[in-house]
C-alpha cells in the first residue's frame, strides 16, 4: 500500500505531520524533545543531499558536456542558458521594484518598533557590515577571479565553492571533447558508470526524504514559535514578500513554459512539486540539486546533456527569488527610514542585486552579506537590516523554492529549443 | 598573422605590452585601474596553472614511472639507471641553489629600496617566516613532512607537493609490481594524462593575456622600477652560464671519471644531437639522433641504450631541475625573502622529484616552477618575470638534458661492460 503513494505525496504528508507535530510540541512544551530527537534527522537529510552535491555536479557536468560533442552547439546552449538566467533575474527584480513601490509596505511602519529592532540586532548587523566591507574592498573583477579554483581538491572539499567545481568540470569536459574519443575512453567509461552510481545514491536518499522533511518542519515550527509576533509586526512586508515569491512561481514561469515549450502546466508543476518541497524545507538550492536533476530528466524529459549542464550552473548563478527579495527588502528599509529613492538609486539596486545573485556563492555567509552590499551601494543605511533579519529564515525557504523552479524552467526552455526535450516521458507520467 | 605566431612569440608580445602598460600606468597614475581591472586576469592565469599542478604532477608521475614495466626484467640496469638519473639531477639542483646564492641575480635593489619592498610583502614574509620556524624543529622533520597522513588533505594544499609526489611514486611503484593486474587503472591514468595535457594546452592559449596582466601588475607593484630589468638580465645570464657549466664541468667530470671515452670524442659525437635539441627544444624529438650518436659514434651497446635513453627522455631533466632552483631563488631575492636551509632543501627535493614528471609540452615546465615555488610559499606573481625569458632558456635546457641522458648511458654501458669504444668506423660502414 505504502509503495503506491508517489514521492511528492509522501513528502507532503511528511511536511504536514511535521507542522502538526511542531504545533503540538510548542503547546505541550516538547521543544527540547523535538530539538534533541527529531531535528537531527532533518540535519542528516540535508547533510546527505550536500554530500552528494559535489560529486553530482562534477560527474553530471562532465557527462552532460561531453555528450554534446558539437562544440558550436555547446556554446549555443551556454549562451542561451546564461542569457535566460540573467533575463529572468532582471524581470523578477523589476517586478519586485514595481510591487514595493506601489504597495509601500514600509510607509506605515511604527517608529518605535524600528528602534526596538535596531537595538536587538545591532551586533549582527555590525558583523555583517564588516564582512561586507571586506568584500567591497576587492577588485570589481573579484567575482570572476573567485570562479577559478587554485586547487581543485580544496574547491571540492568546500561546499561554498560550487562555482569553482563547475568551472573545473566544464574545462575538464571541454578538453575531453577536443581529444580523440579513443584517448579518453577509459575516463569516459568511468564517468558513465559513476554517473549511474551517483544517481542511484540520490534515489536512496530520496527514500528518506519524507522523514527528513518531517523533521525539518517540526523543528522549524518549534524554533520559530517564539518569533511569530515578529512575523505579525512585519506583517505587510512579510506578506508582500511571500505573495510576491509565490506570484513569481505562478505568474512568471508559466507564460515562459507555455510560450517556449509544449509542456502542460499541470505536468510542469507536478514534476517540480517534490523539488520545491525539498528546496522549501532545506532552503539550499545546492542541496536540492540532486532532486531537481532527477525530476527534470525523469519527469519533464529534459535530456541529460542539457539538464546536467543547465541545472548545476543555475544553482550557483540563477537566483530569481533571492534577487527579488533583496530588491523588495532594500526599498522596504528605505521606506521605513523615510528615504525617497531616485531612479538612479533604484537602478543601482537592480544592477547590484543581479550581480550579487551571481556572486553569492563566492562569499561565505551568502545572502545577508550581499544584502548589505546592495544596501550600501544604493545609499540605504545598512542598520535597516535589523528590521528584516528576524524573519529571514522563513522567507529564505520560499526564496529557494523560487530559485529552483526558475532553474528547472530554464532547463526545459533550453532543452525544447535544442530539440532535447522528450515529451513521451511526460505522457507516461501524467497517465 | 596573430594565429600563425608560435605560442612563445605571443607570450613575449604579451610580456612587452604588459611592461609598457605598467610603465605608462605608473607615470600617469593608472595604478588603481591596473590593479582593479588588469591584474585579476593575471591572477586568473596563475590560479589556472596552480589548479592543474596537483593533477599534473600526480598523473604524469604515475604514468611516467608505471610505464617502466620492464623494470623488473631489467631489474639491475633499471635500478642503476634510476639511481644515476636521480643522483645527477640532485647534484644539478643543488648546484642551482649554489649558483643562485653566488650570482644573486635578483639582488639588484639598493638596500633602502629593498626595505620598502620588504615592508610591502611583509604579510607574505611573516607567513613564510612562521613556516620556516616550524620547519627547522629537528633535522629529520623534512623527511617526516614528505609523508602525508591524509592524501586528500595533501592534495588540497598546493604547498604539500612533496607529499603528493611521495604518494604518486608509492602508487606507481605498486602498479609496476602488480603488472597486468593494474591494467584498468593504468588505462585510466593514461586517459587522464591526455586530458590534463589538453587542459594545459587550453590554459596556455590564455597565457599571452595572463602574462600581459601579470607583468603590468608586477611593474605597478614595483612602481616602474628599472632595477627589475637589470635583475632579469642578470637572471638570464646566470642561468645560461650555469647550464653551460653543467655540461662542461659536471658532465665532463662524469665522463672522465667513470668512462674511458675521450672528452673530445664525446663532444664531437654529441654536437648533432645538441643542435637538434636546441632547435626543437624537445628531448623526445631528439631521441632518434641521440640514440644513433650514442651507438654508432661512441659505441654504447644497443641493449643498454634502448632502455636508458628513452627512460632518460621522460625522467632525467637535470637542466630543468637546475633551472627551477635558480628561478625560485631569483624570485625570492627579487621580493627580498630570505629562505631558510630547510626551505632550500625542500626546493632541491621538489625540483628534483618533480622533474621526473615534467611533461615535454610547452607550459609543463612553468607549472613545475609554480609547484616548486608553492612548496615554500614564494609569491607566485614573480613567475611573470621568469616567463618572458623561458623559451630561449628552454632551448638550452633541452641541450643539457639530452647530453645528460647520453652521459648516464655511457656510464652504464661501461659499468655493464657493454661499451664498445673506440668504435671501429670501418666495421660499421661495412656492415
Amino acid at each position: 500500500m505504502k509503495k503506491k503513494i508517489p514521492l511528492w505525496l509522501k513528502i507532503i504528508i511528511g511536511m504536514i505531520l511535521g507542522v502538526v507535530w511542531g504545533l503540538i510540541a510548542v503547546n505541550i512544551g516538547f521543544e527540547k524533545f523535538t530539538a534533541d530527537w527529531i531535528k537531527p534527522w532533518g540535519t542528516i537529510f540535508i547533510k546527505l543531499l550536500k554530500l552528494i552535491a559535489v560529486p553530482l555536479i562534477f560527474i553530471s557536468l562532465v557527462k552532460g558536456v561531453t555528450s554534446i560533442t558539437d562544440i558550436s552547439k555547446l556554446s549555443r546552449i551556454g549562451i542561451k542558458t546564461i542569457s535566460l538566467y540573467l533575463a529572468s533575474t532582471v524581470i523578477s527584480i523589476i517586478i519586485g521594484l514595481v510591487l514595493v513601490n506601489v504597495l509601500t509596505p514600509g510607509a506605515t511602519f511604527p517608529e518605535q518598533k524600528r528602534k526596538e529592532f535596531q537595538a536587538q540586532y545591532e551586533q549582527t548587523v555590525k558583523e555583517k557590515e564588516i564582512q561586507a566591507a571586506e568584500v567591497k574592498d576587492r577588485s570589481p573583477l573579484y567575482i570572476i577571479e573567485e570562479m577559478v579554483p587554485d586547487n581543485i581538491f580544496l574547491a571540492m572539499s568546500d561546499n561554498t565553492k560550487m562555482l569553482q567545481v563547475i568551472f573545473f568540470s566544464i574545462l575538464f569536459a571541454f578538453s575531453m571533447i577536443l581529444l580523440e574519443s579513443s584517448k579518453v575512453l577509459a575516463v569516459k567509461n568511468l564517468f558513465d558508470s559513476l554517473n549511474d552510481i551517483v544517481l542511484k545514491i540520490v534515489d536512496i536518499i530520496m527514500k528518506f526524504a519524507p522523514i527528513g522533511v518531517f523533521a525539518l518542519l517540526a523543528s522549524l515550527v518549534t524554533d520559530f514559535s517564539g518569533d511569530a509576533d515578529l512575523f505579525l509586526a512585519l506583517g505587510k512586508y512579510a506578506l508582500l514578500v511571500c505573495l510576491g515569491l509565490v506570484g513569481l512561481i505562478v505568474f512568471l514561469y508559466p507564460p515562459f513554459i507555455l510560450l517556449f515549450t509544449k509542456i502542460k502546466l499541470k505536468t510542469f508543476f507536478k514534476a517540480l512539486f517534490p523539488v520545491q518541497m525539498v528546496a522549501f524545507s532545506t532552503s539550499s538550492s545546492a542541496a536540492t540539486l540532486p532532486v531537481t536533476l532527477r525530476q527534470c530528466t525523469k519527469e519533464l524529459g529534459v535530456s541529460e546533456g542539457v539538464a546536467n549542464f543547465v541545472l548545476p550552473v543555475g544553482v550557483t548563478i540563477n537566483m530569481n527569488g533571492t534577487s527579488f527579495y533583496q530588491c523588495i527588502s532594500a526599498i522596504f528599509i528605505a521606506q521605513v527610514f523615510g528615504l525617497d529613492l531616485t531612479l538612479m538609486q533604484q537602478l543601482t539596486i537592480v544592477l547590484t542585486a543581479t550581480l550579487a545573485s551571481i556572486g553569492t556563492p563566492g562569499v561565505p555567509g551568502g545572502g545577508i552579506i550581499m544584502m548589505v552590499i546592495v544596501l550600501s551601494a544604493s545609499g540605504i543605511p545598512a542598520e535597516g537590516l535589523a528590521l528584516i533579519l528576524g524573519i529571514d529564515r522563513p522567507l529564505d525557504m520560499i526564496r529557494t523554492a523560487v530559485n529552483v523552479t526558475g532553474d528547472a524552467a530554464v532547463s526545459a526552455i533550453v532543452a525544447h529549443s535544442e530539440n532535447e526535450l522528450d515529451y513521451s516521458v511526460q505522457k507516461n507520467f501524467s497517465s | 598573422m596573430w594565429k600563425k605566431l608560435p605560442i612563445w612569440g605571443k607570450i613575449i608580445i604579451g610580456m612587452v605590452l604588459g611592461l609598457i602598460w605598467g610603465l605608462i600606468a605608473t607615470k600617469i597614475g593608472g595604478e588603481k585601474f591596473t590593479l582593479d581591472w588588469i591584474k585579476p586576469f593575471g591572477t586568473i592565469f596563475l590560479k589556472l596553472l596552480k589548479m592543474i599542478a596537483v593533477p599534473l604532477i600526480f598523473v604524469s608521475l604515475v604514468k611516467g614511472i608505471s610505464s617502466l614495466t620492464d623494470m623488473s626484467k631489467l631489474s639491475r640496469i633499471g635500478m642503476k639507471t634510476m639511481i644515476y638519473y636521480i643522483v645527477t639531477t640532485l647534484i644539478a639542483t643543488s648546484f642551482g641553489i649554489l649558483v643562485g646564492h653566488i650570482a644573486q641575480p635578483g639582488n639588484t635593489f639598493p638596500p633602502e629600496k629593498k626595505a620598502i619592498y620588504q615592508q610591502k610583502w611583509e604579510k607574505t614574509l611573516n607567513d613564510k617566516q612562521q613556516l620556516a620556524d616550524e620547519s627547522k624543529s629537528y633535522p629529520l622533520s623534512f623527511v617526516e613532512d614528505m609523508v602525508p597522513d591524509n592524501f586528500f588533505l595533501a592534495a588540497s594544499d598546493n604547498t604539500k607537493m612533496l607529499q603528493i609526489i611521495f604518494f604518486a611514486i608509492l602508487f606507481a611503484v605498486a602498479m609496476v609490481m602488480l603488472g597486468q593486474k593494474s591494467v584498468y587503472v593504468s588505462d585510466f591514468i593514461g586517459s587522464l594524462n591526455f586530458i590534463v595535457l589538453k587542459i594545459i594546452d587550453i590554459i596556455m592559449k590564455y597565457a599571452p593575456i595572463g602574462v600581459f596582466a601579470l607583468l603590468a601588475g608586477v611593474i605597478v607593484d614595483f612602481s616602474g622600477d628599472a632595477d627589475i630589468f637589470i635583475a632579469l638580465g642578470r637572471y638570464f645570464f646566470t642561468v645560461v652560464i650555469g647550464l653551460l657549466s653543467i655540461i662542461f664541468i659536471f658532465y665532463s667530470a662524469y665522463i672522465k671519471l667513470f668512462t674511458r671515452v675521450k672528452l673530445k670524442d664525446f663532444y664531437k659525437a654529441m654536437l648533432p644531437a645538441q643542435l637538434v635539441a636546441f632547435s626543437t627544444s624537445s628531448s623526445a624529438a631528439t631521441l632518434p639522433v641521440t640514440m644513433k650518436q650514442n651507438v654508432e659514434e661512441l659505441g654504447a651497446s644497443e641493449k643498454v641504450s634502448n632502455f636508458v635513453l628513452p627512460v632518460g627522455v621522460t625522467i632525467n631533466m637535470d637542466a630543468t631541475a637546475f633551472y627551477q632552483a635558480v628561478a625560485a631563488l631569483f624570485i625570492a631575492q627579487v621580493y627580498g625573502i630570505e629562505l631558510s636551509i630547510g626551505q632550500q632543501i625542500i626546493i632541491v627535493l621538489t625540483a628534483t622529484l618533480s622533474s621526473i614528471g615534467t611533461p615535454a609540452v610547452p607550459g609543463g615546465s612553468i607549472v613545475m616552477i609554480l609547484i616548486v615555488m608553492g612548496s615554500v610559499g614564494l609569491p607566485v606573481e614573480g613567475i611573470a618575470l621568469v616567463l618572458g625569458v623561458d623559451r630561449p632558456l628552454d632551448m638550452l635546457r633541452t641541450v643539457i638534458n639530452v647530453t645528460g641522458d647520453s652521459t648516464i648511458n655511457l656510464i652504464i654501458s661501461q659499468s655493464e661492460g657493454e661499451l664498445n669504444y673506440p668504435v671501429d668506423k670501418t666495421k660499421i660502414s661495412e656492415s
